[in-house]
C-alpha cells in the first residue's frame, strides 16, 4: 500500500471510482479516525487512515447502496425511527446491493458477496422488512460502515445550499451515528432537539420549516417522489422555491439606476393570453461600476480560438490558386500561353473557396440574476463559471478579429431590466473591460425575454456585419416579478424565434447550473444551446453551437 | 480499399442488424448507423461488404470535405484537362458500398449530393460533366454518425435522415465484449474479462466528466498492449486514461479504477 494514498488528496482520486460504482456524481472524503464509513449522498465518506483494501470495499458498499436504491428517503425515513434495526438492514441490503452491482464490481471486491445473504432480500423494502422482523442476521462485516439515516434525509431535501450544508454536517455532527439517535428526537414532528444547528444545513428547527415550505413548492413544480432524482436536481428546486433569499443583492443600485436615464420600451409575449403586451419592459443600459483588481486576461484560455476560428468566416472564391475545387479557366489558357511561348507557365490555376473574411459580430449577454450566485457542483458559483466562459469567448473571438460585446443583465420587474454594458461592440478589450466584468455582483432576477430582444437589437444596430450572433449565458431560470418560469420560459422562447427571424443566430450556454434539460429545452426551444459542468468543456461544444447557431440564421437570411 | 477473400472480419452480431442491413441491401436502401465511437460500426460495414461480395469504399468525413472531393474534379494533366471520379463516384460506377463515416461531420452544402443517390432514384448527377449516372447494381450509400450532444447535434437533416435505413449500436453486453476483446487481441479470457469490467464502470461515468467513455476500441487496444507485455495497468494507462482526458483529475481518479480494476501483474 502506497502512504501517499492516506491523504485526501489519494480519497479524492476514489471519487471517480465511487461515480461509477454508484450511478451518479459522488465525492470521496476522508471521515473521522475509527468512523464506519458512510454517505450522505453525495459525499462518502471513508477512514482515510485504513488500508487501500478496507477503504476500497467500504467505497464499493456504500457505492453500491446508492446505485441499487437502499437509501431512498422512503427506506431511509423508516430506518430513523428505528435505530437499532440500521445494522441487521445494512446486513442484508449490503450483500443485496454488492450483488445487484456485482457486474461492475472489481474482482477483488466481489468475494465481499455473501450471495447466501444477498438472496434472502430482492428490493430495499423486502431488506427492511427482514431487518424489522424477528430474523437471525448475522452482523455486517465491519468494512460496511454504516447508515446515517438523517444525514442521507438532509441532503436530499430541496432546501438550501447543499455546499454550506454539506460543511455544516461534517462540522456539527461528526460523530453522530444513526444508532445513537433517540426515538423522539428524530420523529418528523415539530422537535426541538438539535435547535443549535445551523438553519441552512436543514437540520435544526427552523431547517425543517424551511424545508416543509420548499416541499410545498416542489410539489408545485410537479416533481416526482422525493428523492426520486439526483440531489443536483433538488438544488435547482430549492433555488426556486426560495427566489426571495436571493433578492437583496443589487436592490438598492438598481432602483438608484433606474430614476436616471429613460430606457428603452420592449413587448413581451403573454403565453396566457396568446398575444403581445406592447411596450411592457422598459430596458435601460446602466453604467458598470469596475473592480480595482488586475484579473488576468488569459488568451485563448480554454482553446476556444481553433474551434472559432472556423466559424463565422464569409467563403471567398479565389483565383489562382495552387490547389482548388475547380480549374481557373483565365490562369489556365494563360499558362497554356506561356508553355506555347517557351517561358515557364504559372501552375496556380486553381479556383478555390477559402474562408478567409471575418464576418461575425457576437453579442454575448451574461445572466447576473441571484440565481447564478448559487454554487456550482464544483465549488465555484454558476456566476463565476459563466464569468470565466464569458471572458474566454470574448477574448478568443476579439483575438480573431470579430466584433464582440459583452452585456450582462438582471432586473427587478418590468420597468427595471437592466442591461450592463461591460464591452460595447466599439469598444476596446482592455483591463477597464476586464475590470467591469469582475466587478459584476449577481443579485436581483432574470426577465430574460427582455435581456435577448435589447441584445438583438443592439446587434442589428451596431453589429455592422452579414452574420450576427446571439450568446445567451444563463442558468435558464427566467423569473422575475410577474414573469413566473412558465411564462418567462414562453416569453424567452419567443424573443429567440424574433431575433432569428431578424437573421440573428442564437445560442444559450449553461455552465456549472444544476438546471436540467427538460427545463432549458422548455427556455431555449429550438436554439441551440448545451449545458455543460464546467468552462473547461465549452471548447467540446463551441464548435457545433456556433455552427448550429449560425445555419439557422443562415436559413432565414436566404 | 478491394478486400480480398482471406477471411471475414470479425463481427459479432448483437441484435438483428445483419439481417436489416442486407435487406437493406437488397432493397437498394440506404442505410445509417447510428452509435459512440469505437462500438464496431466501421467493423460491421467490412463484415457487411465481406458477406455481400462488395468492395468497401471509406470516406472519412469532415468539415471542410466539399462535393468535389466526393465526385471528382477535374484535374490539369500536360496541358489538357482531365476529370479524375471522387471516391464516391467511383463506388457508384462500381456498385460498391460507400462509407461516409461520420457524416454529420461534413458541410450540409456537401451532404445534399447525397440525396438523389439515398432514394429511390439511385442516381448521382455530376454537374460539371453533365452526365447523371445511375447507381450500378450493389451499390449500396452507407453512413454513421454519433448522435452525442443530445441538442447540439441533432444535425443531420430529416430530408436526409428519412431516406435512410437506421441501425442503432450500442456497445455489446459484457459477455460478448469479453469475447470480442480476447479474439482480437489474444489475451486470456479472465484478462479480457477485467478489462471489460473497468470498461463498463468508466461507461457509467459517461456525462460526469469524460467527452467519450471507454469504447470497445479503446479495451482492444488496451489488450493489444497487454499481449505485447506490458503489464495491464501500464496498458490500461496508456490506452484508455490517456485518451480519454488530458484533465489531471480526471486522470489520476482513472488512474485509480485502473490500480482497482486490473491485476498488477500479468499472470
Amino acid at each position: 500500500m502506497r502512504s501517499d494514498e492516506a491523504t485526501s488528496d489519494g480519497l479524492g482520486r476514489l471519487s471517480l471510482l465511487a461515480s461509477a460504482l454508484s450511478g451518479r456524481a459522488l465525492q470521496v472524503a476522508p471521515g473521522e479516525p475509527g468512523e464506519p464509513a458512510w454517505t450522505d449522498g453525495t459525499l462518502v465518506f471513508v477512514d482515510a487512515a485504513t488500508s487501500a483494501r478496507d477503504r476500497l470495499e467500504a467505497l464499493a458498499v456504500q457505492a453500491s447502496l446508492l446505485a441499487a436504491g437502499s437509501l431512498e428517503p422512503e427506506v431511509v425515513r423508516r430506518l430513523t425511527r428505528r435505530p437499532a434495526s440500521v445494522k441487521r438492514y445494512l446486513a442484508i441490503e449490503g450483500h443485496r446491493a454488492l450483488a445487484a452491482n456485482e457486474h461492475l464490481l472489481p474482482l477483488r471486491v466481489r468475494s465481499l458477496i455473501d450471495w447466501n445473504v444477498a438472496a434472502r432480500s430482492d428490493a430495499p423494502a423486502a431488506s427492511l422488512a427482514a431487518s424489522l422482523s424477528l430474523e437471525v442476521i448475522a452482523e455486517p462485516p465491519e468494512n460496511f460502515g454504516t447508515i446515517r439515516a438523517r444525514h442521507l434525509l438532509a441532503s436530499n431535501d430541496p432546501g438550501g445550499n447543499s455546499a454550506a450544508k454539506r460543511e455544516h454536517d461534517v462540522r456539527q455532527q461528526p460523530n453522530r451515528v444513526l444508532a445513537e439517535l433517540d426515538e423522539d428526537e428524530s420523529s418528523a414532528g415539530g422537535s426541538v432537539g438539535s435547535l443549535f444547528s445551523s438553519p441552512v444545513g436543514g437540520g435544526g428547527a427552523l431547517g425543517r420549516l424551511l424545508r416543509r415550505m420548499l416541499e410545498a413548492v416542489r410539489q408545485l413544480n410537479g416533481g416526482g417522489p422525493p428523492g426520486a432524482d439526483a440531489p443536483t436536481h433538488w438544488t435547482r428546486r430549492g433555488t426556486r422555491g426560495s427566489y426571495a433569499a436571493f433578492s437583496t443583492g443589487l436592490a438598492g443600485t438598481l432602483e438608484e439606476a433606474a430614476l436616471e436615464g429613460r430606457g428603452r420600451k420592449y413587448p413581451e409575449w403573454d403565453a396566457h393570453r396568446q398575444r403581445y403586451r406592447w411596450d411592457w419592459c422598459t430596458v435601460r443600459e446602466v453604467e458598470p461600476s469596475s473592480k480595482s483588481c488586475t484579473p488576468l486576461m488569459v488568451s485563448d484560455a480554454f482553446g476556444l480560438r481553433r474551434s472559432l476560428a472556423r466559424l463565422g468566416t464569409g467563403l471567398d472564391s479565389c483565383h489562382r490558386q495552387v490547389q482548388g475545387d475547380d480549374i481557373d479557366i483565365d490562369a489556365a489558357v494563360e499558362a497554356r500561353v506561356d508553355v506555347k511561348a517557351g517561358s515557364a507557365p504559372d501552375d496556380a490555376v486553381y479556383l478555390d473557396s477559402l474562408r478567409r473574411r471575418r464576418d461575425l459580430a457576437v453579442l454575448l449577454l451574461l445572466d447576473i440574476s441571484g440565481s447564478v450566485a448559487e454554487s456550482a457542483a464544483t465549488g465555484q458559483t454558476v456566476h463565476e463559471h459563466q464569468r470565466a466562459a464569458a471572458t474566454a469567448l470574448t477574448v478568443a473571438l476579439h483575438d480573431l478579429g470579430d466584433r464582440v460585446a459583452l452585456y450582462a443583465f438582471h432586473s427587478q420587474g418590468r420597468s427595471a431590466v437592466h442591461l450592463v454594458p461591460v464591452k460595447r461592440f466599439d469598444d476596446d478589450l482592455d483591463l477597464l473591460v476586464m475590470r467591469r466584468l469582475h466587478g459584476l455582483v449577481p443579485g436581483a432576477y432574470s426577465r430574460l425575454g427582455a435581456a435577448i430582444r435589447h441584445g438583438a437589437a443592439i446587434l442589428e444596430e451596431q453589429g455592422g456585419t452579414s452574420r450576427r450572433l446571439l450568446v445567451v449565458l444563463s442558468d435558464g431560470l427566467a423569473y422575475d416579478h410577474g414573469y413566473e418560469p412558465m411564462y418567462g420560459a414562453a416569453d424567452a422562447r419567443r424573443a429567440l424565434v424574433e431575433a432569428r427571424r431578424h437573421g440573428i443566430g442564437c445560442l444559450c450556454l449553461g455552465i456549472g447550473a444544476s438546471t436540467d434539460a427538460e427545463v432549458l429545452r422548455r427556455v431555449f426551444g429550438s436554439a441551440a444551446h448545451a449545458a455543460i459542468p464546467r468552462p473547461e468543456q465549452l471548447r467540446q461544444v463551441i464548435g457545433p453551437l456556433f455552427r448550429s447557431a449560425l445555419r439557422s440564421a443562415e436559413v432565414r437570411r436566404r | 480499399m478491394s478486400t480480398t477473400r482471406s477471411s471475414r472480419p470479425y463481427y459479432v452480431p448483437i441484435g438483428s442488424e445483419e439481417h436489416v442491413f442486407k435487406a437493406a441491401f437488397r432493397q437498394g436502401m440506404s442505410v445509417v448507423l447510428k452509435g459512440p465511437t469505437g462500438c464496431g460500426k466501421t467493423r460491421f460495414v467490412e463484415a457487411m461488404a465481406y458477406d455481400l461480395d462488395r468492395p468497401l469504399i471509406t470516406v472519412a468525413c469532415h468539415d471542410d470535405l466539399t462535393t468535389a472531393d466526393l465526385v471528382g474534379r477535374f484535374l490539369l494533366r500536360g496541358g489538357e484537362t482531365e476529370w479524375v471520379d471522387g471516391p464516391l463516384t467511383r463506388a457508384v460506377r462500381e456498385g460498391a458500398i460507400c462509407y461516409l463515416d461520420e457524416v454529420v461531420e461534413a458541410r450540409q452544402d456537401t451532404t445534399v449530393v447525397l440525396h438523389p443517390l439515398a432514394d429511390h432514384r439511385r442516381q448521382l448527377p455530376i454537374e460539371r460533366l453533365g452526365l447523371t449516372l445511375d447507381a450500378a447494381p450493389g451499390f449500396c450509400l452507407v453512413v454513421s454518425y454519433n448522435p452525442g450532444y443530445q441538442s447540439v447535434l441533432k444535425d443531420l437533416k430529416d430530408s436526409t435522415r428519412q431516406r435512410m435505413v437506421a441501425i442503432e449500436f450500442g456497445f455489446p453486453p459484457a459477455e460478448v465484449e469479453e469475447k470480442i476483446v480476447a479474439y482480437e487481441t489474444g489475451i486470456d479470457q479472465n484478462r479480457a474479462a477485467e478489462l471489460v469490467r473497468l470498461g463498463q464502470a468508466i461507461r457509467r461515468l459517461e456525462t460526469a466528466r469524460l467527452r467519450e467513455v471507454a469504447s470497445t476500441r479503446v479495451l482492444i487496444a488496451t489488450g493489444r498492449l497487454i499481449a505485447e507485455g506490458l503489464s495491464p495497468r501500464e496498458a490500461a494507462r496508456a490506452a484508455v486514461a490517456g485518451p480519454l482526458t488530458d484533465d489531471p483529475t480526471v486522470t489520476s481518479g482513472l488512474v485509480e479504477m485502473i490500480n482497482v480494476y486490473l491485476a498488477e501483474q500479468p499472470t
